[in-house]
């Protein structure tokens, strides 16, 4: 786990990366962004991304780009499209129309060639998602929820899976649960396992989908520290969420979405403490100043 | 009454051997039929669909005596012991993918996408993650179907098979007008068997629950 000695933990960084100078981080990440950067990919690409449930529009013409160790916030009401997008990402929801590109590879694209079943298995191996249900199984103990992916899909031993498992609930804190059944932990231990669980695939991004709107308070925080720890550590991620401190502090962009549509977006302080939409500043108003 | 026990009791053999037969095949037959039953061939879905409901609708007598003699008129020559394994295991099989299709319709769709979300492929979801919790789920009403087979097994007696009813049958007839005292000896036979297994799906059920579906592991 390399963490950062010199690089600002969040606002600023997207300035470098935006000026292409690499954003200096622990060695595996650095390197990685630097090959990205080098080939001038993105890691995600969203076009024009349209989502139709039936008669209504979930998503209309979403576009968005994500960049290799970069945190993305994603605010707005609930039922404002944000979960949708996020699910096309990692091709859950098939998107109506538009296109998403993980490293500049298609997962999703109903007007061209769509990935097939085990190639589209393979790019979600890319890509760790954390539900705000948690969605555990609950069937197996702690540690084997965070090995049954590796042993099942990354074709790892039980043993090297094993060892692997036990740093990574080491490294969300909850290793002395190793043992324990989902529903023996609480609400904030399992969505940490559930972190640990998509990190176990060591993933290119992780998206997390309202990760602490079903936790109280307190326990949100554990989650959100363990969040933290993982931006910090170059980990690129789309964040839904209505933790306004968290987007503020973590992320290098937020993105607000209202109706299926991006409304506004940029930094942190432009879109949260300076929003130019009126329709953003409604949302946080509601949700600030209560 | 009591003298009759004895007789009966040489039937115990058949009729266990018919429910647990036809049970085995119901448990593994089912298991292709729920399959069937969610594929993307409509035509697929439309054969799995038929065999559930025909044989959900047929009375179990009435199957066997078509079965029976059914093949008996194409030359087929089976025992009545085969043809009521074969007969009921297929009915079983009809009411076994009910009873899985139950116990995945319990898992929470969220499991699936969990599954879907770290890369597992489809025969992985399943055999990993949704199998093992639908099992779990499926265990007491496929318990309790066991038992009413032990009970439905009876109308291999109308075939000739020579399991606790069919034994009965004989014994009446013989006595010509004890009746009563021999089928009672019969139900205190069926009863002494339907107990115990009543007993152990309970014990079973708890157990399950607490280990089988999480020692299944990675």
């Amino acid at each position: 786990m390399e963490s950062l000695d010199d690089s600002p933990a969040a606002p600023s960084a997207p300035a470098d990366a935006a000026t292409g100078a690499p954003v200096v981080s622990g060695p595996l990440v650095a390197e990685a962004a630097a090959m990205a950067s080098a080939a001038g990919i993105p890691r995600v690409q969203v076009e024009q991304l349209g989502m139709r449930f039936g008669t209504h529009d979930a998503v209309i013409g979403v576009d968005l780009e994500v960049a290799v160790g970069e945190v993305v916030a994603v605010i707005g009401p609930s039922g404002s499209g944000r979960s949708t997008m996020l699910r096309c990402i990692n091709h859950l929801e098939s998107p109506t129309s538009g296109r998403v590109l993980i490293d500049g590879t298609a997962i999703a694209d109903p007007g061209g060639r769509e990935p097939g079943p085990r190639e589209l298995a393979a790019l979600r191996r890319q890509v760790g998602m954390v539900f705000q249900s948690f969605n555990l199984f609950p069937h197996l103990t702690a540690i084997e929820n965070v090995m049954i992916a590796q042993v099942k899909v990354l074709g790892r031993t039980k043993a090297e899976a094993r060892t692997r498992a036990m740093q990574l609930l080491e490294r969300v804190g909850i290793a002395e649960k190793a043992d324990s059944r989902p529903r023996r932990c609480s609400g904030g231990q399992q969505q940490r396992i559930a972190i640990a669980r998509a990190l176990a695939l060591e993933p290119k991004l992780m998206l997390f989908d309202e990760p602490t709107s079903a936790l109280d308070p307190e326990l949100g925080l554990e989650v959100l520290a363990v969040m933290r720890e993982l931006a910090k550590e170059g980990m690129t991620m789309i964040v839904v969420t209505h933790e306004m401190h968290f987007a503020e502090d973590v992320a290098d962009r937020v993105i607000f979405m209202a109706d299926g549509r991006i409304v506004e977006e940029g930094t942190a302080q432009q879109v949260i403490r300076h929003p130019r939409e009126e329709r953003t500043r409604k949302f946080l108003r509601a949700v600030l100043d209560r | 009454m009591f003298h009759y026990i004895g007789p009966i009791a040489h039937g115990i053999g058949s009729t266990l051997t018919i429910t647990f037969a036809a049970y085995a095949i119901g448990l593994v037959l089912g298991i292709p039929i729920v399959v069937a039953r969610s594929s993307r061939l409509r035509v697929v879905r439309l054969l799995a669909i038929s065999f559930v409901e025909i044989f959900r609708g047929i009375p179990g007598i009435a199957w066997l005596f078509i079965l029976y003699y059914g093949l008996a008129q194409l030359d087929v020559q089976i025992s009545s012991m085969t043809a009521a394994i074969c007969g009921l295991g297929l009915i079983a099989a009809a009411y076994m993918a009910e009873i899985y299709r139950a116990g995945l319709r319990a898992v929470p769709h969220g499991q699936f996408e969990a599954a879907r979300a770290l890369g597992m492929g489809t025969v992985q979801v399943y055999r990993s993650i949704v199998g093992p919790q639908a099992f779990v789920t499926s265990f007491p009403p496929a318990a309790t179907y066991v038992i009413g087979l032990l009970k439905e097994s009876a109308v291999a007696s109308v075939i000739g098979a020579q399991e606790i009813t069919g034994v009965a049958l004989g014994q009446q007839q013989e006595a010509s007008t004890q009746g009563l005292s021999v089928f009672l000896a019969a139900s205190a036979v069926y009863l002494a068997l339907s107990l115990p297994l009543a007993g152990i799906a309970r014990y079973a059920d708890v157990w399950l629950a607490r280990r089988v579906a999480g020692a299944e592991a990675a």
